[in-house]
């Protein structure tokens, strides 16, 4: 499904260069729940960003069903981050003068909305629990609710891949449970392939694919690369 | 996405209010400088319909009040195929009437008021026109005979007032010139016209022709105004000519400047041509200074739309990250500037509606400023333009942003 090969990225920070990713390889089998940890600076999120096309490696590959996401054009990128994956964001990043089916539609919003897909906002909405707040604004949600409303729009497109980064880190516990119940429950109904980027290790099942990141290079303990190794063999 | 762009602005009411102000107030005074520049026109277009005649005065000046032919050029002129009637007319600024001289009154304005006062009191400078009444009974085109009819008071100059001091004024002369119990004056009354011999004049008629450039004109016999302006004999200031083919004037004008090479036959065709240019030119100086007011108004959306797009790097990100492309962020940012341009277009246009509505009900003059259907299509279309060339650069910073970038730098 995921085929990391050799993957570096390194920013420039003023004068100095930061090396983000030093040479990641894996697999991430298709419709696995896989979590990305590693402490703060370690490079999760830049790899996550980089699996959802928002910026290209410095060198190494990510192949994405069979799709080289390292060579593909601009346009490309776009289509594939419109049909292909779904984001979900620490801080929800809903837009702030959108209703919240409108912002479940804002894939959408360039090319025209049909009936069809705001029937199709509404019932995601209604699936996650805010049936009844599918006029709202976002300032008029809780964190939990516009998470969901975030979780709604990753999963309007039918994606092959949903990327989460930390989907919980500004909720509370009730809120943080009920949005991984949400997002294992659409997992399992769909078999969509969920990466999420997280600190908090409480939400990781036994069943899991974890990939630890440690100074920009994976570091996997024996058990899971043997669960690697097996779902890449799946 | 038309609708997404309208709420985006929408959610910033103060600075859109600012932007909206700071592009209305150029466009306004597009609109406003072409509506006075149309209501100039049309009053002259208005003025020189009612004269049918040609002017001849001394060539290369601008007016009549500074032209001097001699008399016996009437006879030349009578000699020219195609003319008819040659009426022989002397054209000063008046003397100090009712003890009030036109220059001081001007230069105390000018001192008093500023140039706008000072110009105002320059078109109000009352003029006097010395009339051989019996040729000037024969023409077909009297305007001020014919303006007193329809719309004046008394009666006009008959042949039996030559030598008499009696004039004929206008209505707004009337009240520029008022009784000493405040009233305007009227028929019958007197004006004390003369800066040393002062000699006392009545009124036997008033007209109104409308016309600011018109109705500054004291009109009087020609050889009374000969002795008021020491104006001798065999000396005019102009002859008014009537052809005997009213459509012919131009034709005729040539034939009379050739046949005297040091007089100007102006047709009023020549006259609303001459001032067609001058007008055009007024036109572009008033362009170039509205275009200056009009750069602000682009620097004014170029800065609200880059504060705008600073604070929703996070906004692009994500779009960009559901699939956005950069022309779709562009066009996004380019239909918010352009809808304010079109808000600020409206704006103006409703004000300069309103403005003009009230601005004519109290002027007068003959001057009336106009808002032809045009002149609101072309307010919009700069509004329009101007505000979709403030938002293009924004519009490109907003849709050049890395997504990851866009998210990162946002949350910072």
């Amino acid at each position: 499904m995921i085929d990391v090969a050799d993957v570096k990225k390194s920013f420039r920070s003023g004068e100095r260069t930061v090396e983000a990713l030093r040479g990641v390889t894996c697999h991430i089998p298709k419709g696995r729940f896989a979590f990305i940890v590693g402490p703060s600076g370690s490079g999760k999120s830049t790899l996550l960003y980089l699996l959802g096309a928002l910026d290209r490696p410095t060198s190494g590959r990510i192949v994405v069903s069979g799709t080289d996401l390292t060579a593909m054009s601009e346009a490309e990128q776009n289509h594939y981050r419109r049909d292909r994956i779904g984001f979900i964001f620490q801080a929800f990043n809903l837009i702030s003068n959108l209703t919240a089916v409108e912002n479940v539609l804002v894939p959408y919003l360039p090319r025209g909305l049909t009936p069809e897909l705001e029937r199709r906002a509404v019932e995601l909405l209604t699936q996650v629990g805010l049936g009844g707040r599918v006029d709202h604004r976002p300032y008029q949600l809780s964190g939990g609710e516009q998470q969901r409303v975030a979780i709604a729009r990753a999963l309007i497109k039918d994606p092959e891949v949903v990327l989460a980064d930390e989907p919980t880190g500004e909720l509370d516990s009730k809120a943080g449970d009920e949005v991984y119940r949400i997002l294992r429950r659409l997992q399992a109904e769909r078999q969509t392939t969920l990466v999420v980027v997280t600190h908090d290790r409480r939400f990781i099942n036994p069943d899991d694919l974890v990939l630890e990141i440690q100074d920009g290079l994976l570091k996997t303990d024996e058990s899971e690369h043997q669960r690697n190794l097996i779902g890449a063999e799946v | 996405m038309g609708r997404f762009a309208w709420r985006n602005l929408l959610t910033r009411p103060l600075r859109t209010t600012l932007a909206l102000v700071g592009l209305s107030i150029p466009i306004l005074g597009v609109i406003g400088l072409f509506s006075l520049s149309g209501g100039l026109r049309n009053l002259v277009g208005d003025t020189l319909n009612k004269i049918q005649g040609v002017m001849v005065m001394r060539d290369n000046l601008p007016s009549p009040v500074f032209s001097d032919l001699p008399t016996n050029y009437g006879e030349r002129l009578k000699a020219v195929p195609g003319v008819k009637v040659v009426a022989p007319e002397v054209w000063k600024i008046a003397p100090s009437v009712n003890g009030t001289r036109s220059f001081t009154r001007t230069a105390s304005d000018l001192i008093t008021g500023g140039g706008a006062k000072a110009m105002k009191s320059l078109l109000d400078m009352p003029l006097i026109q010395g009339q051989d009444i019996p040729t000037h009974t024969n023409l077909r085109s009297g305007v001020y005979p014919s303006s007193l009819k329809e719309k004046g008071e008394g009666r006009y100059l008959e042949p039996s007032d030559a030598g008499t001091n009696r004039v004929v004024i206008s209505r707004k002369l009337s009240k520029d010139f008022l009784k000493p119990d405040g009233t305007p004056s009227g028929v019958g009354d007197k004006l004390r016209i003369g800066d040393k011999d002062v000699k006392e004049f009545e009124i036997v008629g008033i007209y109104d022709t409308g016309s600011m450039f018109l109705d500054v004109v004291i009109v009087m016999d020609i050889g009374t105004a000969r002795k008021l302006l020491g104006v001798s004999e065999d000396q005019v200031s102009t002859f008014y000519v009537e052809m005997t083919d009213p459509t012919a004037n131009d034709k005729v004008s040539l034939a009379i400047e050739k046949a005297m090479p040091d007089v100007d036959a102006r047709s009023m065709n020549e006259f609303m041509a001459n001032f067609g240019v001058i007008m055009s030119k007024v036109d572009i100086f008033l362009l170039m200074t509205v275009s200056l007011a009009l750069l602000v108004g682009i620097v004014g959306i170029i800065n609200t739309m880059l504060m705008s797009t600073t604070e929703r790097f996070v906004e692009f990100g994500v779009l960009r990250t559901n699939g956005w492309s950069q022309g779709n962020v562009l066009a996004l940012v380019t239909a918010e500037s352009a809808f304010l341009g079109l808000m600020a277009g409206a704006i103006s246009c409703v004000m300069a509606y309103a403005g003009v509505t009230i601005i004519n009900q109290f002027i007068g003059d003959g001057l009336r400023l106009t808002l032809p259907f045009w002149l609101f299509g072309l307010g919009i279309g700069i509004s329009l333009v101007t505000g979709t060339l403030g938002g293009l650069y924004p519009a490109w910073r907003a849709s050049k942003l890395v997504p990851m970038d866009a998210i990162r730098l946002g949350s910072h």
